[in-house]
């Protein structure tokens, strides 16, 4: 025992090749799980904001926090903690000796991470500070990696903050945009789309200045890359550079060379966060420019489109895509008459989708498909209320053929709008109200009235659907009462053997009808009063007695 | 029922190999037809006073190696293999290991010395064999002295081999009670007398009732104290070695006695033989070694608690013991810095005085100046070369204040001798002084630069030449080299060193081609210190280094041309392969990491992972480590395109993912699957079905080596962030795995440090698996499926911090798996979160810490568990 013990240490003078080889292996180690920690970093980040509301204001800036934990008095330590962090900043710029570049990162660190945190960053307090400068001078070319990235980041959270603070970044504009280019290492170029996003999201006076100084050329460069996160940051940032409402920007991007094909082939890969942010591009492309819409609706586009909307289940997908489909129907009539064509595949696919999309929880999804249904089996009923985009303007009804209405009416959604028509909240409502009136007409040749479709009317009247539009009717809101008239007036003029008007007074729908008659609407007034004197006048109800 | 086995045991050690071989496979077949009769036959034969004393101490060999193996996994199939036998026939070898006890026959007793203690082993943690202890102690008193000796030797095995939790505090008395006594002046037999100080070194980790105890104590080191004054230099060996135990493990009991200590010590080290004079300065080092440790946790805040208070020993001994240790550097050896194995009173001495100077601080620095204004300029080499080594020991612990202006003066002189001192020994020692200023005193966090614009060139310049000195010297001055380039790797975008780095590049490169690289570790040095150049280097030489890539892949491509080779040539090839695979990682993650330099590096990428599939195809039966790590560099700088490389590497990944004997290569396998999951992405998809199923076999082996155990769990998460929801065929065997590891580490209970800091690793290994099992289901329709491991999950953060053990880098992964399960589950996992016990109290604390990472991460989490809530 005693023999083997003899501890013998290793002497300090020591040769260096023991300590390097280990230290050089240490480091890749190390290194290794630095790049670990940014991939999950990022993945963390990008989850900001999407989650939300899930409309269409897809913003990376709301955190969406509403935490109580944070206080005033925290609030106004931060702004403390900010404005010396700007003044370390200042120091570590002037700092020219050993470390420099150290303690620059180290002080953007700081900043960044003051900006980054809590649901009110003190974004005011560092601009009053003097940081956006001090910013603006990190990223100059030639700085060091790490530099960039924290400029850029702050930058990032600054621009999430109120308009007013956005503009202050206006210096940086053209330093961001530049770094965006192929020069740029991969998260550099990442964090400033982030940033120029955030600017562009901010409004179209903003957008236009990122425009007039090349953002688009760089973000489009950016999506044909194949690092997943990359091109989402730039897609994203694109879909809000896009926005319009000028169409210019939206055709500048249709036209950069492989930006389609890149469209395309994101829209196919199994990275649903990645599509959604491409389909978000599409739906901005679709809404604003024809140009852009007919090479899009050439592709194939919309079949992608369409099989996404049968395999995903994740509804920040599903809107967007969604919508890009209405769009490429409404804009071009192509695509109603050419490619939505009664017994090809695409459209056989397209409803089971779409109703497995109604059948969804969320509202707003529930509305999208709705339109989508409404717009794509023909919307008959007028409807000249602007409603919440300009991509729904329905002034081609052309896509409402009859056999649409008849491939609608006997599939599975029908059961299915008949419940939401009863138990949706008001808003569904009315859209399946849409749907299912429209079901019971088909196109009317010239101006006359539009033509009943009687067989579907019998039958969803008889499955209860009139107390639904007469409900609509009592609604205050106008477009509401008036597609519940017109329904009223489909049933008392085509429900056979002139049935309707018992049905219509049973449903209480005389009531309905008869609180117009003072209504300040004047065109609501005139049909309630000459539904009401056509099939309930003096002579109604003699017959029975 | 034992059989006569003497002939074949005689046999086995002959020298006539056919004859050995046969008796070999007789044993084998012995052993495997009968084992109860087999170890019977063997425990008869250790016992058989008439047996020739070859085949008796074969037979306690084969005894023992039945009984014990390294290899954990063997160790525990061995000890089941022993509990399974038959009562009686354990009985009957016991009692044949303890009657050989009393042998006269020195080998037979001290092999069945070892024997026993390997049966105890196995045998009182089962509560078995309750008499042992009580029967060896009846030995001491007996009359023959060699019994007495072999019972002592016994008894120290025993506590070598047992945990001191198996054994009474009663019979642990009683042991050391014989022990000491054995150990005592009155002992008049030195074989007794050393016997019993070698088994006090392995029982002072049994003593610690008796080290708390006063009296007990001041006996035993009265005792111990003596003996290292024993006529007998083996005894004052052991004596010594007690006392280095003692200052380690009882530290805080030393008080009483480091006046004594400090006397004994300095007389051996100054008269004893060579020997003990080591063990006395050894005991000063473990000194230092405690203390560094206490003041390290102290952390400079002298308020904080810590268990064991600092007693400053050292400090107060300085003015004895500095002079003690300088005088022992004038005791070189003529040619110890050709020796790499060297170990003597001076380099004892110096190591010791290095210690001395990071527990003290500025206080050593005037003890130790007027020694080296002493001697740096006499004519007699030993004296110069002491006075530079006493000055290369203490440039760590005391404050830059204290040292630049010594230094400053100092950097001249050393320049010159380095150049022109005639005694090749002193200028190894500069060289590497002049390395000891640069690593400590020189670099972006020092305040007044040593080195500037009018000194870098003549540094260079003089370093180079040294080059081109004997190889024990060129190798120090590449170290120097070293850690001069390494003190500008944080310099931003102009290097002082860019004007000279064609030169250095050049001069290294010629020094790996030097006949007599290979001596000194000179090869290595040059290698190593040119892979520190490029990685301090600039975006200035990127070009240049650019120009490094064809060279080194053309050495490489040289290695795996060279024509049959002898085993010492191979091994030669083989470590030269190392050191270019080496730098062609450090050049590929230099050149990886700007875009413009990555561009043009592409261009070799394709022949690079050629020559490193060629490495791996030339060494048959393992995967170099150095190329594996090489190419996880090449796949971070190729990103997606890495795939190309994927057929070929991949079974090449899967012997190394295999590869348990030689674990570090499994280790860095398993780091290079986790660089190929981040390049490749999804397109690592048709790999991962293997890779996954090598990886749950690592993780189900306990032949693995621990250590590559987290590291695998983390490879979970960087495959599940690659994959995403396709990840989710692995879950049914991946989390079940993650699971029963996140319950085994959950409580540290009892654990020691060392116990801890595995844990802690641990934990972060699995957490950095959920976290990125989450990441990567995140916003995918099949996030349902995580669902049911959520609340296990929740309960595994509950218990680590309930437990209040775990480490800054686990509490920041922890927390960010909490956000990350919010993240991904969303309102799912809202209720849950909320009827955590401690998650809120969790967060509040991550959010309230210094460290702004945990911090971050807090936030975030903070932020994902609102949005999760209020869904």
């Amino acid at each position: 025992m005693a023999d083997e013990i003899t501890p013998r240490r290793d002497p300090i003078k020591s040769s260096v090749g023991n300590v390097a080889a280990q230290r050089r292996r240490q480091h890749a180690i190390t290194v290794a799980k630095e790049r670990r920690e940014a991939v999950v970093r990022t993945k963390r980040l990008c989850r900001v904001g999407v989650g939300g509301g899930g409309d269409d204001q897809l913003t990376y800036d709301d955190d969406g926090d509403g935490g109580d934990m944070m206080i005033d008095a925290e609030q106004s330590i931060l702004e403390a903690q900010t404005c010396s962090a700007v003044q370390d900043l200042q120091l570590a710029m002037l700092f020219q000796g050993k470390g420099a570049m150290q303690k620059r990162v180290a002080a953007l660190r700081e900043v960044r991470r003051l900006l980054s945190r809590s649901e009110f960053p003190p974004i005011e307090a560092a601009i009053k500070a003097g940081a956006i400068p001090l910013l603006v001078q990190c990223l100059s070319f030639g700085s060091p990696e790490e530099q960039l990235l924290e400029a850029a980041w702050c930058m990032t959270n600054i621009a999430a903050g109120k308009p007013e603070e956005t503009k202050e970044l206006l210096p940086a504009l053209p330093l961001l945009i530049a770094h965006l280019g192929e020069k740029s290492s991969l998260p550099v170029a990442e964090q400033c789309s982030w940033a120029v996003g955030n600017v562009a999201g901010e409004g179209e006076e903003l957008r236009n200045i990122l425009l007039s100084q090349g953002a688009l050329p760089s973000l489009a460069r950016m999506m044909l890359r194949n690092k997943g996160s990359t091109v989402r940051t730039a897609a994203w940032a694109l879909s809000n550079l896009i926005k319009g409402p000028d169409p210019k920007a939206a055709t500048e991007l249709i036209r950069v060379d492989g930006v389609l094909e890149a469209i395309l082939q994101h829209l196919k890969k199994a990275d649903e966060e990645l599509a959604t942010e491409v389909a978000w591009v599409v739906v901005y492309l679709s809404a604003l420019s024809h140009v852009a819409t007919s090479m899009l609706v050439k592709s194939d586009l919309l079949q992608i489109l369409v099989e996404r909307l049968g395999m995903s289940n994740s509804l920040q997908l599903l809107i967007p895509v969604l919508r890009s489909i209405g769009n490429l129907v409404a804009g071009d009539a192509h695509v109603a008459s050419t490619v939505l064509v009664i017994g090809q595949s695409i459209t056989d696919s397209i409803l089971p989708a779409l109703i497995k999309c109604l059948e969804s929880e969320h509202r707003v999804m529930k509305k999208v498909c709705l339109l989508l249904l409404q717009h794509e089996f023909g919307l008959v009923l007028t409807r000249n209320a602007s409603m919440q985009e300009a991509a729904w303007v329905l002034s081609n009804i052309a896509a409402g053929s009859v056999e649409h209405k008849k491939l609608v009416y006997s599939s599975e959604a029908v059961p299915l709008l008949l419940r939401l028509l009863v138990t949706a909240p008001f808003d569904i409502r009315k859209e399946v109200a849409y749907v299912v009136g429209n079901l019971c007409v088909a196109p009317s040749e010239g101006s006359g009235r539009p033509k009943l479709i009687a067989d579907h009317l019998v039958f969803l009247v008889s499955k209860g659907c009139l107390p639904g539009f007469i409900d609509l009717v009592r609604s205050a809101d106008i477009e509401a009462a008036k597609l519940g008239l017109q329904f009223i007036e489909l049933v008392l003029r085509g429900m056979p053997n002139g049935s309707g008007p018992k049905l219509v007074e049973k449903a209480d729908g005389i009531d309905a009808m008869e609180r117009f008659q003072f209504h300040e609407n004047e065109e609501l007034r005139c049909m309630a009063t000459k539904l009401v004197d056509k099939y309930f006048g003096v002579d109604y109800g003699v017959d029975d007695e | 029922m034992a059989m006569e086995v003497t002939q074949v045991l005689l046999n086995a050690q002959s020298v006539d190999s056919t004859v050995r071989k046969h008796a070999e496979e007789s044993l084998r077949q012995f052993q495997e037809q009968n084992l109860s009769v087999f170890l019977l036959s063997l425990s008869g034969e250790l016992a058989g006073e008439d047996k020739p004393v070859d085949s008796r101490k074969l037979a306690g060999l084969i005894l023992k190696n039945a009984l014990d193996a390294k290899e954990q996994h063997r160790k525990y199939e061995l000890v089941q293999r022993w509990l399974a036998l038959d009562m009686g026939v354990k009985t009957q070898i016991k009692a044949c290991l303890l009657q050989t006890l009393s042998s006269p026959v020195h080998d037979a007793h001290s092999t069945a010395s070892q024997v026993i203690a390997k049966v105890a082993a196995i045998e009182l943690p089962q509560k078995q064999w309750p008499e042992l202890i009580g029967s060896l102690l009846s030995n001491i008193h007996q009359v023959p002295a060699h019994v007495k000796q072999a019972t002592l030797e016994t008894l120290g095995y025993l506590c070598e081999e047992v945990s001191p939790d198996v054994v009474d505090q009663d019979q642990v008395n009683k042991i050391l009670t014989a022990v000491v006594q054995g150990m005592n002046a009155n002992e008049v037999n030195n074989d007794v007398r050393l016997a019993a100080t070698r088994a006090l070194y392995n029982a002072l980790g049994f003593s610690h009732a008796n080290f708390s105890n006063d009296m007990e104590r001041d006996y035993i080191m009265r005792v111990v104290c003596e003996a290292t004054l024993c006529p007998d230099v083996k005894i004052r060996q052991a004596a010594f070695e007690c006392l280095v135990s003692i200052a380690s493990t009882y530290y805080e009991k030393l008080a009483p006695y480091i006046q004594e200590i400090f006397n004994i010590t300095a007389k051996a080290v100054r008269e004893d033989e060579e020997p003990v004079a080591l063990q006395a300065i050894e005991l000063w080092s473990s000194i230092c070694d405690e203390e560094i440790d206490i003041l390290e946790e102290y952390g400079g805040d002298f308020t904080a608690d810590s268990d064991v208070p600092c007693y400053y020993f050292i400090k107060q001994a300085l003015p004895a013991l500095v002079p003690m240790l300088l005088e022992t550097l004038l005791k070189q050896e003529e040619d110890q810095d050709l020796d790499e194995g060297a170990w003597n009173l001076a380099m004892a001495g110096g190591t010791c005085l290095g210690l001395v100077a990071r527990t003290v601080g500025d206080d050593i620095v005037p003890l130790v100046m007027p020694f080296i204004e002493e001697n740096i300029t006499k004519p007699d080499w030993r004296q110069r070369e002491a006075a530079t080594y006493a000055f290369g020991s203490i440039l760590e612990g005391p404050s830059p204040d204290k040292l630049t202006s010594i230094v400053n003066v100092a950097l001249n002189f050393m320049l010159t001798a380095l150049t022109n001192d005639p005694n090749s020994h002193v200028k190894d020692t500069t060289a590497w002084t002049l390395g000891r200023i640069f690593e400590f005193l020189h670099g972006s966090t020092v305040e007044t630069p040593i080195i500037t614009p009018a000194n870098c060139q003549q540094i260079v310049t003089v370093l180079l030449q040294s080059m081109n000195d004997a190889p024990n010297v060129a190798e120090k001055a590449c170290g120097a080299l070293y850690f001069l380039v390494q003190g500008y790797e944080d310099i931003g975008s102009t290097s002082p060193i860019t004007p000279f780095f064609q030169e250095i590049v050049k001069s290294l490169l010629h020094v790996t081609d030097r006949e007599d690289a290979g001596e000194s570790r000179l090869r290595t040095a040059a290698y190593e210190t040119l892979n520190e150049v490029v990685r301090c280097s600039t975006d200035e030489t990127a070009s240049m280094v650019l120009q490094l890539v064809p060279i080194i892949m053309t050495k490489l491509h040289q290695t795996l041309e060279a024509e049959k080779l002898s085993s010492d040539g191979r091994e030669k090839q083989n470590e030269l392969q190392g050191l270019l695979c080496g730098c062609l990682q450090v050049i590929t993650q230099k050149l990886g990491a700007s875009e413009p330099a990555k561009y043009a590096f592409m261009q070799f990428a394709d022949q690079i992972m050629n020559l490193f599939l060629r490495v791996f195809a030339c060494r048959s039966a393992t995967v170099h480590e150095e190329a594996m790590l090489a190419i996880g560099a090449v796949a971070h700088a190729t990103g997606p395109d890495f795939a190309k490389y994927m057929p070929e590497l991949y079974k090449y990944l899967e012997m190394g993912l295999q590869n348990f004997e030689e674990y570090q290569v499994c280790a860095v396998t398993v780091g290079v699957v986790g660089d190929i999951c981040r390049a490749l992405d999804d397109k690592v998809l048709p790999y991962c079905d293997g890779i996954m199923t090598q990886l749950l076999k690592d993780l189900s082996s306990n032949q693995l080596h621990r250590s590559v155990k987290p590291p695998i769990f983390s490879c979970f998460g960087d495959i599940a962030l690659a994959i995403g929801e396709n990840f989710e065929k692995y879950l049914m065997y991946a989390m079940p795995m993650l699971q029963s590891a996140a319950e085994l580490s959950a409580h540290t209970s009892g654990a020691d440090d060392e116990m801890i800091e595995y844990t802690n690793l641990l934990r972060n290994g699995i957490l950095e698996a959920y976290s990125g099992i989450f990441q990567g289901f995140k916003n995918s329709p099949k996030t349902q499926l995580l669902i049911p491991y959520a609340p296990h999950i929740l309960q595994f953060l509950d218990s680590i911090y309930m437990e209040k053990d775990m480490d800054d880098v686990v509490m920041k992964t922890a927390i960010g798996v909490l956000g990350d399960l919010a993240d991904t589950l969303g309102s799912n996992a809202g209720s849950l979160i909320q009827q955590s016990l401690s998650c809120k109290d969790f967060l509040n604390e991550c959010l309230s810490s210094d460290d702004h990472l945990i911090k971050e991460s807090a936030e975030w989490a903070k932020m994902a568990i609102t949005r999760a809530i209020s869904v």
